[in-house]
């Protein structure tokens, strides 16, 4: 059988600062050596709710501040549709800072209280200068999601922290960096199949099990059965992986 | 002058001296350093003393523009000084100027030609009103020590904003970010642009900072981009429009091959215009002109022709492919990545760079601290692994780049900051002819 893949990848003229399209290209051409056809469904401006219903995996990046303004009104107005989406299992994928934007509300350096899209329950708050920003190479231990190989690596730069409350578990355990807060040793946070993390950019070159696991949701989701995924070789991702892992632990 | 003032140059001199009498190579910086923590005014005293100061900003060409700008005023007759490459923060500027003060506390040169690192600016022009600023481009580049491109450009706007008309500030109006920052200033203002539609993409490049207007927000359109966000731009929606240049690419002939080389001469050309140097000097001048290390250097060894370009964010990655694939020169290309702080920490930029378009160079070797995310970058850009070898070890690339590189071949070396110094000390190694 022939299966297809919708990917929706929100703002990729706004919200994509640190080479957030590698994420897109990796599950793109993984589905690509798997004989997956893959449509990239941008969400913009002008992006309807149909439309969005009928993405199979959503992806979210990193922007900076004015791209994020510009983007956020339009953001909010889809959050009921990309949350009835994540209600039904389809699998997402947010980097960098998502945290702040998923969320209930991100408190600014200066006080003001940015309402988010209230998809995940969590909340995130900027100390200003009384914190410093958390920039680094990270590694961790996924938790919050069923895969063989537990290890990631990744790279944060936010100046938010962000706190989870009981609808949500964290994404994974921090190894090496700072994670959601500095504090209680979590990293991102998982609802239902969708995952939201502080590692941004290119998140998934490095970590293909996380990949795969996207891809994986997706076919069970739009196909009601699981689907087994015909194995790559991954020899050169995971060199990349445990080159990191030694040198940053 | 005060006594802490004097203290602080003299025992800069010092240092500067004993670095270069006994070649310590530490003078690029050193002696600022030593002046400045003596004296922190130390560089508005040392710049007020200078006949002709020139500053050059942004996150492309810096080095190349100044020292195009030296081959012209070198050329028209005048005694010019620039900093050390690299050395572009505060304490660079005055070592550079500390080694040209005599003891006499005179300067020998006339001319004082700096690249300023762009988080730095800022401040430098706290202590200095140049005669011509000039700004070259702006776009995203070690986004974990410089943080955005907009909230550089916000600083630049105040900081600049001081000047007055004595100060000619030199801007590039394809950059629209720029144009705006200009377009707000009490400084005498001139530009320059490329007219060259033939050079225009085929379509726009992911790697684009300000596809937006500065000034009201809405999408701005292209007519055409010669690379990023540079090009023939306009907001349909506000007041805001692209200003008349003042020179443009059918009036200069780059001396060197790339689309962003053209833009550097322009910065050049139209500086030494505003300082009234004649066309035709400029013109000579330019031609004389030869490449700063590593930006698009040429070095011969053991017979094997080899170019080094400086390959450092998104933008500056993907001029280089294009200069190379655009080049009559074919041959291998090595592509070294590294993560130390002049390079930045993250190397997550490398995936805004489109090696997707240029996947039919004969061969890839790939080096660096992060070989491995290099090779991976090659890998979903489906990059022939027929055609891709790995290396760990920087010497072992190069060793193998030379070998394969054929007789009428050039091994082209793509590398970042530290790499490409690496790269040179490597090759130094094995005498550069």
């Amino acid at each position: 059988m022939k299966y297809t893949l919708t990917i929706g990848w929100l703002y990729p003229e706004l919200m994509s600062t640190y080479g957030d399209r590698g994420n897109i290209f990796v599950l793109t051409k993984r589905c690509q050596w798997r004989k997956i056809d893959v449509n990239i469904e941008p969400i913009e401006f002008k992006t309807t709710d149909k439309e969005i219903a009928a993405c199979d995996i959503i992806l979210g990046g990193g922007s900076q501040d004015r791209q994020q303004e510009i983007a956020m009104p339009d953001l909010l107005k889809k959050g009921p549709s990309l949350k009835k989406l994540f209600d039904s299992g389809v699998p997402g994928l947010f980097v960098c800072g998502s945290p702040q934007l998923l969320g209930h509300y991100y408190m600014t350096g200066d006080g003001k209280k940015l309402t988010g899209l209230g998809i995940f329950d969590m909340v995130s708050k900027h100390f200003g200068k009384s914190k410093p920003r958390c920039i680094g190479n990270t590694v961790g231990e996924v938790t919050g999601i069923n895969v063989e190989k537990k290890t990631i690596v990744g790279f944060e730069n936010h100046g938010g922290r962000t706190y989870l409350g009981k609808g949500v578990k964290p994404f994974a355990k921090v190894i090496k960096g700072c994670g959601n807060n500095g504090e209680d040793g979590t990293e991102g946070a998982v609802y239902k199949n969708c995952i939201a993390c502080y590692s941004h950019g290119p998140f998934l070159p490095k970590n293909p099990h996380i990949a795969d696991w996207l891809i994986a949701k997706a076919l069970e989701v739009k196909y009601g059965k699981k689907i087994a995924l015909k194995s790559l070789d991954d020899t050169l991702e995971w060199q990349a992986q445990d080159t990191l892992i030694k040198r940053f632990t | 002058m005060t006594l802490r003032t004097r203290i602080a140059i003299i025992l800069g001199k010092l240092v500067s001296t004993i670095s270069k009498t006994f070649r310590l190579g530490a003078g690029a910086t050193w002696p600022g350093e030593i002046a400045l923590r003596m004296d922190p005014r130390i560089l508005a005293v040392l710049s007020r003393r200078a006949p002709h100061v020139i500053l050059v900003a942004g996150t492309n060409g810096k080095t190349t523009t100044v020292k195009m700008i030296e081959a012209i005023l070198a050329h028209a007759g005048h005694s010019v000084v620039r900093n050390a490459t690299g050395a572009n923060l505060d304490n660079g500027l005055i070592s550079a100027f500390l080694a040209d003060m005599m003891w006499n506390q005179m300067y020998q040169s006339t001319y004082f030609i700096f690249e300023v690192d762009e988080a730095t600016l800022p401040n430098v022009l706290k202590d200095i009103t140049p005669e011509v600023l000039v700004l070259t481009n702006l776009f995203r580049d070690q986004l974990d020590r410089y943080g955005e491109v907009d909230s550089i450009a916000e600083k630049w706007l105040v900081a600049l904003g001081a000047l007055d008309k004595k100060t000619t500030v030199v801007v590039n109006a394809d950059d629209p970010q720029l144009a705006f920052i200009a377009s707000k200033l009490a400084a005498t203002v001139k530009y320059f642009g490329l007219e060259n539609p033939d050079l225009f993409l085929p379509k726009m490049q992911h790697a684009t900072d300000t596809i937006y207007c500065p000034n009201c927000g809405a999408r701005l359109t292209f007519a055409g981009v010669y690379f990023s966000h540079l090009g023939k731009w306009a907001c349909g929606k506000c007041s805001f429009v692209p200003p008349a240049e003042d020179i443009t690419s059918r009036e200069v002939v780059s001396p060197l091959e790339g689309v962003y080389n053209i833009y550097n001469t322009l910065a050049a050309a139209l500086t030494a215009q505003v300082l009234g140097v004649h066309k035709d000097t400029i013109h000579v001048g330019l031609t004389k002109f030869t490449p700063a290390f590593g930006r698009m250097e040429n070095i011969i060894v053991q017979n094997r022709r080899i170019k080094i370009l400086l390959s450092k964010n998104p933008t500056g990655f993907n001029e280089s492919l294009r200069t190379v694939a655009a080049s009559v020169d074919r041959g291998p290309v090595l592509l070294a990545l590294n993560d130390r702080i002049p390079d930045g920490r993250d190397v997550s930029w490398i995936w805004d760079v489109d090696f997707e378009f240029y996947k039919t160079f004969p061969k890839y070797l790939v080096s660096g601290d992060r070989v491995y995310d290099m090779a991976l970058r090659l890998k979903y850009a489906e990059v022939d692994v027929k055609k891709t070898e790995i290396f760990p070890s920087l010497a072992d690339a190069i060793d193998q780049g030379i070998y394969s590189v054929k007789e009428n071949e050039v091994l082209w070396i793509l590398a970042t900051y530290s790499a490409m110094l690496d790269t040179r000390k490597i090759l130094t190694g094995r005498k550069i002819l």
